[in-house]
């Protein structure tokens, strides 16, 4: 269903031809496929077969594969079932925080083409138009056994250079910043400078600016002081005469 | 980030901060978030912050056919789903005036119970896993996997079953099946010496669930509060035995109580409960040989099915209190309209906010766990 309009080159023809650089770069994606964060964000129902595959009865930790509490040291972003239009919004945000390079996983059905929930008005049905994922596990919901596949299938597309989503992700931001507008509204922004990013990584390319990061560029204003959330209960001044 | 949007924000000097708890934070069950307000660590107010896993479940299933909704109503709360079908289906039968054969019953009541172990093996393991105690959860999700083989055995599906359907259930257990659930009891009972040992008698959790998050009767009954989160304020109230349903009333199960009202003493309900689920687990695997009969009536064809006009509400004793739905048909083959009284909205949002004040920032995941709230049962 990925609506490809630019052509995207294979890791084949990227690799480099220097015999010495090639090696490096074999070594460099099989150590990075041996040691993976999982993102620890339960974002649907999902999740709820994650605990069997993380303790001792199938023990994801033998594939090198751990919970990691803070996006920024995250690998891979697991996407546990339906997102809600409100969580897709913290799983962009928490996306653009982690490192690069970074692995979205959708598991269940519902990431695929919205399953259970279609017809719902609340959920976004197809993930990939939103972020750049990697592999899907389908079901409803997986069991453990086909989420150890699933993560065992990562490893050998990151070992092969296959699983290179990110990349997509700056080569054609314009189309998932559109999508991503449509549904949140015009106004929609991150913090995070995907654009600058791109360019650093050497990725910025003819789908990378556009007509939607134009728009983003005009809404886009520094960030604000977060709104006090606590119009009862009272100010600060008066809390803190009452400790007083 | 943009360096033209990095701004240094100033706040007048003061102990007090707000904080982001969760949706994205390990102290937090499942997608669910917490804005708290802090005086140095102590948490002065909060207030819930939900909606991530909203799915709009209650208009959802009014666009579809009443069969097609039990597939639709598990999901609801996922830890604990069996409730949620057993409460549904019994609504439609009632609307339909419908008999369930007794086999049926004594084959929901095992379920139910099963159930209820696994949730409250899931929640043990949450609940230490806040106090950093990380080998009773590796422990409870291991056991409650032995149940889950049993449901993959019994059902096909380890954690949806989609087994109740109204009328009965769709088919009997498979050949040494009993058996089978008997071995898992015995193993489950023999476990829990272990289980006090390493959780419930430790010092660590003693220390740090004693006194937190405390609640009187009295603020319970007002603030809604059901299931062991109100039997752990000394109020013996459970829908099993209070609103008999199914062949509860057959069986026997003690009701247990604790009087302090906090975290510690709404963990040791449902530990004591475990006991009590395994207890009727056993007496129904005792009578079920000596039940025979169908497992279902007939229903009429259920793509052409018309529930008569009328309201119902049936309620059931979930793992996580008391569970109600309220169906009005107006005589076509959807739902007119379906409400969710889900236990935990109550737990997670009006009570949560409350236990939370006063608390250290620490706790407040604990009284989360303690109230063994479901966020997916929250939003819907």
């Amino acid at each position: 269903m990925k609506e490809i309009d630019i052509p995207i080159e294979t890791s084949a023809a990227k690799r480099r031809t220097n015999p010495l650089a090639r090696v490096f770069d074999e070594l460099v994606r099989f150590c990075r496929s041996r040691s993976m964060f999982m993102l620890h964000y339960c974002t649907g129902c999902g999740a709820i077969e994650l605990p069997p595959a993380m303790t001792s009865r199938f023990d994801m930790e033998r594939l090198g594969i751990q919970p990691m509490v803070t996006p920024r040291q995250a690998d891979i972003l697991l996407i546990t079932g339906y997102v809600s239009i409100k969580t897709l919004k913290r799983v962009i945000l928490t996306y653009e925080q982690m490192g690069s390079p970074k692995y979205v996983i959708g598991i269940c059905s519902c990431t695929v083409n919205g399953g259970m929930y279609w017809q719902s008005y609340a959920t976004a049905k197809q993930l990939d138009q939103y972020l750049p994922v990697d592999l899907y596990i389908a079901g409803c919901m997986p069991r453990p056994e086909a989420v150890l596949e699933g993560m065992r299938k990562l490893m050998d597309r990151i070992r092969s250079g296959e699983a290179d989503g990110w990349e997509d992700y700056y080569r054609r931001y314009d189309w998932y910043l559109g999508n991503q507008q449509h549904l949140f509204g015009d106004d929609w922004q991150t913090p995070a400078d995907v654009i600058g990013e791109a360019s650093h990584y050497d990725l910025a390319g003819p789908g990378t600016e556009g007509e939607h990061t134009r728009l983003l560029q005009q809404c886009q204003k520094p960030l604000e002081p977060q709104q006090t959330f606590f119009q009862i209960g009272g100010s600060l001044e008066k809390k803190g005469e009452s400790h007083e | 980030m943009r360096p033209e949007n990095y701004q240094a924000i100033s706040h007048p000097p003061s102990n007090e901060y707000e904080l982001n708890f969760g949706p994205n934070h390990p102290g937090i069950e499942g997608n669910y978030a917490l804005k708290v307000k802090l005086h140095g660590d102590v948490v002065v107010a909060a207030r819930a912050d939900g909606g991530y896993l909203h799915r709009g479940f209650e208009k959802l299933m009014e666009g579809r056919l009443w069969i097609q909704n039990i597939a639709l109503v598990p999901r609801i709360c996922v830890p604990d789903p069996v409730p949620m079908e057993v409460c549904y289906s019994m609504a439609v039968e009632v609307l339909n005036d419908m008999e369930v054969p007794e086999r049926a019953q004594w084959l929901r009541v095992l379920q139910l119970e099963l159930s209820r172990i696994a949730a409250h093996l899931f929640t043990f393991g949450g609940h230490a896993a806040t106090t950093g105690m990380y080998t009773t959860m590796y422990w409870g999700v291991a056991d409650r996997d032995q149940i889950l083989d049993l449901f993959e055995e019994w059902t096909g599906g380890r954690v949806y079953h989609i087994y109740n359907i109204p009328g009965g259930v769709r088919r009997d257990m498979p050949a040494g099946f009993l058996d089978r659930v008997s071995c898992t009891m015995d193993y489950i009972e023999s476990r829990l010496p272990d289980y006090d040992n390493l959780f419930f008698t430790n010092q660590v959790f003693v220390d740090r669930a004693r006194d937190t998050g405390p609640m009187n009767q009295q603020q319970a009954l007002e603030w809604g509060v059901t299931g062991p989160n109100l039997r752990a304020t000394g109020l013996a109230f459970d829908v099993r035995r209070d609103d008999p349903y199914l062949v509860y009333d057959q069986i026997d199960f003690d009701i247990p109580t604790e009087a302090p009202g906090d975290a510690w003493a709404r963990t040791l309900v449902r530990r004591q409960e475990l006991k009590q689920s395994i207890h009727i687990v056993r007496q129904v695997v005792e009578k079920l040989p000596s039940v025979s009969g169908p497992v279902r009536t007939q229903i009429p064809n259920p793509l052409a099915w018309n529930v008569p006009a009328g309201e119902t509400y049936t309620r059931v004793e979930s793992s996580k209190g008391e569970l109600g739905y309220y169906v009005v048909s107006d005589g076509g083959d959807k739902p007119h309209r379906v409400h969710v009284r889900g236990p935990s909205s109550m737990h997670a949002v009006q009570v949560l906010e409350q236990l939370a004040v006063g608390a250290r920032l620490e706790d407040v995941a604990q009284i989360m766990f303690s109230l063994d709230a479901c966020p997916p049962e929250v939003d819907r």
